[in-house]
């Protein structure tokens, strides 16, 4: 299925909205909105045949931000709706924008299903370890320890693998970036854009306001690229969970000299593989069903009704 | 007097109970006559007690009926359920002399004027045939040597169900019928007065199940994306529908969850397809925020809502009407919603094309309650003319790229305020405008928005939508007046929905015959309430019954929530067993509140 494209690039802003972003300043989110538009021009997608869905929250804002269709839909139901609209339009591409909290948490039974289906959606989750919008509550990837409003005494869990669940689950594409580092977050939202099949990109997206230790600050010099600085092959899927299983190593002060990052967190493509899309099957079978003369045979189809 | 039969089969479920009853009603329909079945089993896959009764007459069916006038029971809990049915004038044919595991009391059924009949059918099917399985084949041949249905169309049903499965199993299954028509002619001798009167000229009819009728009238109406979750009674409309839809460019998904289901309905919906799904009681529930959203970003959305036995869990195969309140009211905030009701078969195919129509009209979810015991009900409608459905469906107005001068196209909003409150609607790859849809309050040009005055714009806007549906679609009320005009002072008033409706309908049919004067209404159209048809109704008589397969009564409740009928006008009757009312027990509780002595 081909996306509705345009003969020439349009330039990145023309994919803005004119609505202001209500982030506060200093946020990580404002470097997907601009990654998410340099990818579109370079695609040239035509911003009348672009669709997005997201959740509630504050990423889950950023169709609203944008020149293209839009759902913001209910917290935690981005990645259903994504998949109606793939269903209806697939020759739109689909860009799903949410937080970790609403994909790994309320919306999770849905992330696993969409993934392994191989639906053609491209789902950046702008991962700032916590809940903002609710004034800071642990989310599912929160580090242990960290102090939420519900758990002032520190976090008791250990943060959710949200890499390695990805490629466990069938996602034809897995990759980690960061918003401090505009240049690969522009290259991996455009590939995953490219990407036909389930591509989904974790952003690590500092929230300025309330996680003071996941910060900008933080992640300057501790991030690891698995592609150019490791030689990672995304296609080799071994490899690849087993550089997933160390993405969390670094929240650990034990772990700091394990390999393979040493402390840092890693950034690239883990993982890619070419597979036939939903879309693409069910594309198959309304072809191996569909009439002659375009318009089924309804008389035939009441006769089989009848007594 | 017209003809009117009604063959029950009663036995374990797995012994083919269901499908004697299936080939029974196939038959009657064959030579012409109206049918109409009932049909219940437990919920799970094998035993436990299953019934499946046919009625059939010459004239128009309205309902499943009182009871039964023949019934065949396979065991002796079928027996045991059925005895204090049985009375004079009915007949028994049940699993003996020999070989059954149940012996009546065949004195005491003789002194109630029961006809009783033994054909020892497990051991004809084991002993003679060669194979239990044809169990419930010799009792359908029993029926058909005995009441006079001819043979060949029984043997004509067969060759159409099982020619497939080759020629063995066809033969298998025609010597079980020779070998019960050798048995009844050799050892039965016929002491009672029933028998089929001959064929009847053939009608234009096709045979739907009620969850069949709701995946034709789907596919008819133009459903591109049927997004459902497995749920009993509702899944069969989706397994109906799988194989049509993909022959008109659509595809029916099979979700994660009801949640999921929704969220799917929502996202195709935006993408401008028709979009529907299809659940039970617990699958509601769990889709009512994403309902809400389908009502705030005004998407079209069909839902259908097959309701069974609740709370919880409840009695997942019983049928019940107490989702109403969840379907118009289950949701967060004052959304806007329609909700209609079918009551029979028929209604279920009409009314799921108009389940389209409203929603592509008013832009917002369209809810439509079935139920257990409809969905598995099997009635011979007047073939539709598919045709001419098609050329009266309503579609969204899409605004198209090329349609609007550039210069307009500024000016145009999603979410426009008009005089009806409905707004022209843009589409991905197709308008040329894009927007997004949001949950959160928003101006005409769909951002966000939470000022005062643009708060009570937009939801005035919404409700405005719905604000004159009654009397916009004048066709989703049926009035049953009989003799009287609108107006006429009658005796008593009966107000019905659903199933249930279709039974009143027989009840107020039969005491017209007897010269009461009733005034009946069977809204289709249930929310928002159609509130002058049941003003109107409600100053023709003193009293008002509201027949409800519920404990609390739930449109008896709206009706005095909106409306301004006087409360003590309205007369609630409600049962929970779990089964359908019958007419006759409406009749009585007509006869009851007229003051009348029952008759026995």
């Amino acid at each position: 299925m081909e996306y509705i494209r345009l003969q020439e690039k349009l330039p990145p802003k023309e994919y803005r909205s004119d609505i202001e972003p209500t982030w506060c300043p200093g946020c990580g989110d404002f470097g997907v909105v601009t990654a998410l538009t340099k990818a579109f021009s370079e695609e040239k997608l035509d911003p009348t045949a672009i669709t997005m869905t997201s959740g509630i929250g504050c990423s889950s804002r950023l169709p609203l931000w944008m020149n293209a269709f839009g759902v913001h839909t209910a917290h935690g139901r981005a990645l259903p709706a994504a998949v109606g609209i793939r269903l209806a339009k697939p020759e739109t591409p689909t860009i799903v924008t949410a937080g970790d909290g609403d994909i790994f948490s309320i919306g999770m039974e849905h992330f696993p299903h969409t993934a392994r289906k191989n639906f053609d959606i491209t789902l950046v989750v702008m991962d700032n370890r916590m809940y903002a919008l609710t004034k800071n509550q642990t989310s599912p990837t929160s580090r242990h320890g960290y102090k939420g409003s519900l758990n002032p005494y520190g976090n008791i869990e250990d943060p959710f693998n949200v890499i390695k669940f990805a490629i466990a689950s069938g996602a034809t594409f897995v990759a980690q970036s960061y918003s401090g580092n505009p240049k690969h977050l522009a290259e991996t939202i455009q590939a995953a854009v490219e990407h036909k099949g389930f591509a989904f990109v974790n952003v690590l997206s500092p929230c300025p306001t309330f996680n003071k230790i996941d910060t900008f600050k933080y992640y300057k010099g501790r991030l690891i690229d698995i592609n150019k600085e490791l030689g990672h092959d995304p296609s080799d899927m071994k490899a690849a969970l087993e550089l997933a299983s160390h993405a969390l190593d670094a929240d650990f002060p034990e772990l700091e000299d394990a390999e393979p990052f040493k402390g840092k967190r890693p950034i690239g493509i883990f993982y890619k593989v070419e597979k036939e899309t939903f879309e693409e099957r069910v594309a198959n079978l309304q072809e191996k069903f569909r009439p002659e003369s375009g318009e089924p045979d309804w008389d035939e189809i009441l006769a089989k009704y009848r007594p | 007097m017209a003809f009117d039969l009604t063959v029950k089969y009663a036995g374990e479920g797995g012994e083919g109970v269901i499908s004697a009853g299936d080939f029974t009603m196939r038959a009657a329909s064959n030579l012409g006559y109206e049918v109409v079945t009932f049909k219940s089993f437990p919920a799970e896959i094998k035993g436990g007690y299953a019934l499946s009764q046919v009625r059939m007459s010459d004239e128009k069916i309205l309902s499943q009926g009182d009871g039964f006038d023949i019934l065949v029971a396979f065991n002796g809990e079928a027996y045991e359920v059925n005895k204090p049915l049985l009375g004079k004038g009915k007949v028994l044919i049940w699993d003996g002399p020999e070989g059954g595991d149940f012996e009546p009391d065949l004195e005491e059924l003789e002194k109630m004027g029961v006809f009783v009949y033994a054909v020892p059918m497990s051991k004809l099917a084991k002993e003679e045939v060669g194979a239990y399985i044809t169990k419930n084949v010799i009792a359908m041949a029993s029926v058909f040597e005995l009441f006079g249905f001819p043979m060949e169309v029984l043997k004509q049903e067969i060759v159409k169900k099982f020619s497939k499965k080759g020629e063995d199993v066809v033969n298998l299954n025609f010597k079980a019928i020779e070998v019960a028509q050798n048995y009844i002619k050799e050892h039965i001798k016929k002491i009672d007065p029933y028998k089929v009167p001959g064929p009847l000229p053939k009608k234009d009819v096709i045979i739907l199940e009620g969850n069949e009728a709701i995946a034709l009238g789907a596919a008819v109406a133009g459903v591109k994306v049927f997004a459902a979750y497995p749920i009993t009674p509702a899944t069969t409309v989706g397994n109906y529908l799988s194989p049509i839809i993909l022959k008109t460019g659509g595809f029916v998904y099979q979700s994660e969850d009801e949640i999921s289901s929704m969220a799917v309905v929502i996202g195709a919906s935006f993408a401008g397809a028709k979009a529907m799904t299809a659940t039970s009681g617990p699958g509601i529930s769990l889709m009512q925020e994403l309902i809400g959203l389908a009502s705030m970003t005004e998407l079209p959305a069909v839902i259908v809502d097959v309701q069974r036995a609740g709370p919880s869990t409840g009695m997942p195969t019983k049928h019940e009407q107490a989702d109403l309140f969840a379907a118009a009211l289950g949701g967060h905030g004052d959304d806007q919603r329609v909700v209609i009701a079918p009551k029979n078969v028929e209604e279920n195919f009409y009314l799921t094309i108009e389940a389209f129509n409203l929603a592509e009209k008013y832009q917002l979810p369209v809810i439509m309650l079935t139920d257990g015991s409809l969905s598995l009900r099997a009635e011979a409608i007047p073939t539709p003319n598919i045709k001419k459905i098609k050329e009266n469906l309503i579609e969204r107005p899409v605004i198209r790229k090329g349609e609007v001068k550039p210069e307009e196209i500024e000016n145009l909003f999603r979410y426009a305020v008009t005089e009806t409150g409905i707004s022209p609607v843009f589409v991905p790859g197709e308008s040329p405008k894009p927007y997004t849809a949001t949950g959160l309050e928003h101006a005409e040009n769909s951002r966000p928005r939470t000022t005062p005055d643009e708060r009570v714009k937009m939801m005035n806007k919404r409700f405005k939508k719905i604000a004159n549906i009654e009397e916009e679609n004048p066709h989703l009320v049926e009035w049953d007046l009989g003799d009287l005009q609108e107006g006429d002072k009658a005796d008593i008033a009966v107000v019905s929905w659903g199933l249930s409706a279709s039974i009143t309908q027989e009840a107020v049919k039969r005491l017209r015959e007897k010269g009461y004067k009733i005034a009946a209404l069977y809204p289709k159209l249930l929310y928002p309430v159609p509130k002058n048809a049941l003003e109107k109704l409600a100053s023709m008589a003193d009293k008002i019954l509201v027949p409800e397969a519920s404990y609390l009564g739930h449109f008896a409740r709206f009706i005095k929530m909106f409306t301004n009928i006087p409360q003590e006008k309205i007369v609630q009757f409600n049962i929970y067993r779990g089964e359908p009312f019958i007419p006759k027990e409406i009749e009585e509780k007509i006869l009851e509140l007229l003051g009348e002595k029952v008759s026995a």
